[in-house]
């Protein structure tokens, strides 16, 4: 008894300070860092940039390619008329600031200044100037944080514009990507461009992702093709973050809810 | 009259004068507050501050310069603590706070005042060796998640390892001059 209580009197005040600051730092872990974030934000919020300037550059870059967009838009929405295929609104989405990139050296990820409150809920999807951006992986009231698609950890179902044909892709940092094709032998070239495909439930279909850089059709077990994200992932200043897709089964099982809930009345 | 005055005016501004509640109380905010500045630092990417996109690993700095005059135990529940807010940033896995927590033991080990007396570049070394070792048990834990390829994981590993080392080394005496001197006039105030 005397041991340990002398044990405690000369050691009592480290141990003591040792379960507080690891205490603190779990708790914040568990809080998924919304602190941090949040102090983070505040302090780098008088760097932002003025979004106008960027906006007008941007607007003057995709000018072009809206003017042939309108055009195909248009015919899809004829096409898909005659199909009698229903399409879900699209809404125009949150403008973020990038203010943050990756906390260290092996996760691609970004911190945007935009959070719950502007309307970013967890699984949103992140577009830039050049197509596909990533996903929110987190999010607090002011901040969000995006996994990019350049990350190895994140998976991305995309299809060959060219031929329909599906794979998956990987992120290899910077902005390369490896796909692996579905298919033994698909039909695809240098050049081709790749994106999101219909039957990925991340993403909403047809978002630009990149280009096919080269190709290695004799890879084991799948074929692959590397891929150049066609955005500017190292260089990102503003992003629009959209909604996701609803997932077509809850629907379903909503329905069927209520049908039960109407025959058991 | 006017003698006292400047003699009490320039007492207060030497901390060995200072209520030891009030110097205690100043050392753990300028500690806890250093810390949570390197926090800051992590997401940013200042131009010319990165090599290949790599930044320098603060965090690491900060380990290094807190576990170099202290015990194993103290660096390792620094590195621990550390190493859990970093996770908070990025993912909980892998975890950063086995890889710090290494680190803060490793150098409290070397018992570096023991050996060398001259600070800035044996500590930019060490800060070196640890990002290695840093890096190496990141890779090793990616290893074993099985997220990539063994032989993407590890070019990577010799990429980040390598720039983040460099970076880092230099960055060390940025973090650890002030932190040191701060430290060492709480310690003993009589001395500077």
């Amino acid at each position: 008894m005397y041991t340990l209580r002398r044990w405690w009197d000369r050691h009592g005040l480290q141990m003591a300070l040792a379960v507080m600051a690891i205490g603190a730092a779990v708790a914040v872990q568990q809080s998924q860092g919304s602190i941090i974030f949040e102090v983070f934000q505040t302090v780098t919020r008088p760097f932002d940039l003025s979004p106008n300037l960027e906006e007008q550059r941007q607007k003057a870059r995709m000018l072009a390619g809206e003017e042939r967009l309108v055009e195909l838009e248009k015919q899809n929405e004829q096409l898909k008329k005659l199909l009698g295929y229903v399409s879900t609104k699209s809404d125009p989405g949150v403008v973020a600031p990038v203010v943050g990139r990756s906390a260290d050296h092996w996760w691609q990820q970004v911190t945007l200044g935009r959070g719950r409150k502007d309307g970013i809920k967890k699984g949103y999807i992140v577009t830039g100037p050049g197509g596909l951006i990533g996903r929110i992986d987190a999010v607090t009231d002011h901040t969000s944080r995006v996994l990019l698609i350049s990350d190895p950890s994140s998976r991305v179902g995309v299809t060959v514009s060219r031929s329909r044909n599906m794979g998956f892709m990987r992120g290899q940092g910077a902005n390369r990507a490896v796909m692996e094709f579905f298919d033994k032998v698909p039909d695809v070239r240098k050049d081709d461009v790749v994106a999101t495909s219909p039957v990925s439930e991340l993403f909403v279909p047809g978002i630009p992702v990149g280009r096919i850089e080269s190709v290695n059709l004799s890879k084991s077990p799948a074929p692959e093709a590397i891929v150049e994200l066609s955005a500017p992932v190292n260089a990102l200043e503003w992003v629009v973050v959209s909604q996701n897709k609803p997932i077509p089964e809850i629907d379903i099982s909503s329905q069927q809810r209520q049908n039960e809930t109407n025959s058991s009345n | 009259m006017r003698q006292t005055a400047a003699i009490r005016t320039n007492s207060l501004s030497k901390t060995s004068r200072w209520n030891p509640q009030t110097r205690q109380l100043l050392n753990v905010l300028v500690t806890v507050g250093s810390a949570f500045f390197c926090l800051l630092l992590l997401p940013t990417r200042f131009p010319g501050m990165t090599l290949l996109g790599i930044a320098p690993n603060w965090m690491l700095i900060w380990v290094v310069a807190w576990s170099v005059k202290r015990t194993a135990f103290q660096g390792g529940v620094a590195g621990l603590a550390l190493g859990l807010l970093q996770d908070s940033m990025t993912s909980p896995h892998p975890t950063h706070a086995l890889s710090l927590a290494l680190a803060g033991i490793l150098t409290a080990w070397l018992q570096k005042d023991r050996f060398v007396q001259e600070d800035f570049i044996s500590v930019s070394l060490i800060v070196f060796g640890m990002t290695v070792v840093v890096e190496t048990v990141a890779t090793l834990q990616f290893s074993l998640l099985g997220y990539n390829t063994l032989a993407e994981i590890w070019t990577r590993h010799q990429l980040v390892a390598l720039s983040s080392a460099i970076l880092s080394s230099l960055w060390a005496p940025v973090v650890y001059f002030p932190l040191n001197r701060w430290w060492e006039q709480i310690k003993n105030p009589e001395s500077v």
